[in-house]
């Protein structure tokens, strides 16, 4: 089986504009879900929600990330949080970042 | 009965050292459980897997803590509890006295393990005894998460016929009845607060387990016993099998290598 690309949207407070936080590499979405809450914990967030990458359709360009192979290369995905690695967020960071 | 503390303490010392002994099952298994699902922080079959399986090991140090502090109301020190006790103690449940050898072992304690303590769980606190509600109503938050990515897993690797399939197979059978028993041992000391609506009777826990397990259970020929023996090996003292974990997750679970360091 393969793995797919899942991304990360996040809000922090109700009204809050919905935030890419990162993307992963599951076999389902079920799967995807619990990553998705266990690895992008640094927040108490109001609202997560995950999308197959293969169902973001790009719009003005053809070379950003969401126009690339939406299935999984080598051992997974990366934080969209840049550099921030596990020692520098805290408790319960547990997502190393960077790409 | 007052289902406060001082309802408790007016209860019977029998009733209050079977809740006792119950709380401090909980405590020790899910610190345990916090233990075994650690071994398995690296070597994971997947990056996500691997990080997913720390938050939980998190989640059960944080529950197994909230339990300990819950003890003392019934007269307990939770540091003796957590860093003074010896092996011989614990009142973990029997099958995490040994790591987890791989990773469809500690897919088998999420769901057979982890699902039946979130269970227990849900008979206290439908037992509605106070001073725990509202700690255990977090716990179970964060438990649909455990169960969510057990289900997922045992599923992967009970498909078809291969290696992951046996090993979750034998991995199952090595837990599944033990921890049945030590959820819903149905002694006496069980029964007492099933009777005065502290918790939930054995059999309707066992009931409610094998509702929620069967249907994963069954794709590697598995079910949820619906009765238990206890034998000449069951401690009644301690709600489990007789035996203790190992040393070494002893050790760990103490902190006594770093003890001289200890901050609290």
């Amino acid at each position: 089986m393969e793995e797919i690309v899942f991304d990360v949207f996040a809000r922090k407070n109700r009204g809050d504009p919905l935030s890419h936080v990162g993307y992963l590499s599951a076999l389902d979405a079920e799967l995807a879900r619990v990553y998705a809450w266990k690895t992008y914990d640094e927040e108490n967030w109001f609202e997560m929600c995950i999308v197959p990458r293969s169902q973001i359709i790009p719009v003005n360009r053809t070379d950003g990330p969401f126009a690339k192979a939406s299935v999984a290369e080598g051992s997974g995905g990366r934080s969209s949080s840049g550099s921030r690695t596990k020692a520098t967020r805290g408790r319960r960071g547990k997502r190393g970042g960077g790409s | 009965m007052t289902k406060t503390i001082e309802g408790l303490t007016a209860e019977s010392t029998e009733v209050q050292a079977a809740f006792r002994r119950l709380l401090l099952g909980l405590a020790d298994t899910k610190r345990l459980l916090g233990i075994r699902y650690s071994d398995w922080l690296l070597g994971a079959p997947s990056i996500e897997g691997g990080i997913a399986t720390s938050s939980m090991a998190q989640d059960e140090w944080g529950h197994a803590r909230l339990l300990y502090a819950a003890l003392k109301d019934f007269g307990d020190d939770p540091l003796v509890l957590e860093h003074e006790r010896e092996a011989a103690e614990y009142a973990s449940w029997d099958p995490l006295d040994r790591p987890l050898p791989d990773w469809a072992h500690l897919i088998a304690g999420v769901v057979v393990v982890d699902g039946a303590l979130a269970l227990a769980l849900e008979g206290i606190l439908e037992g509605g005894y106070e001073p725990l509600g509202g700690r255990v109503g977090k716990m179970l938050g964060e438990e649909e998460f455990h169960q969510a990515l057990g289900a997922a897993w045992f599923q992967r690797l009970s498909a078809g016929e291969g290696e992951g399939h046996q090993r979750l197979q034998e991995a199952v059978e090595t837990m599944l009845a033990p921890t049945v028993r030590c959820m819903a041992p149905g002694d006496d000391a069980h029964e007492r607060l099933a009777d005065r609506g502290l918790i939930l009777p054995s059999s309707t826990l066992r009931y409610r387990l094998a509702e929620r397990l069967d249907p994963l259970l069954e794709r590697v020929g598995a079910q949820v016993p619906t009765e238990s023996t206890l034998d000449n090996d069951w401690d009644a003292r301690r709600g489990r099998g007789i035996g203790h974990p190992e040393e070494e997750a002893v050790v760990r679970a103490r902190g006594d290598q770093n003890r001289a360091l200890f901050v609290e």
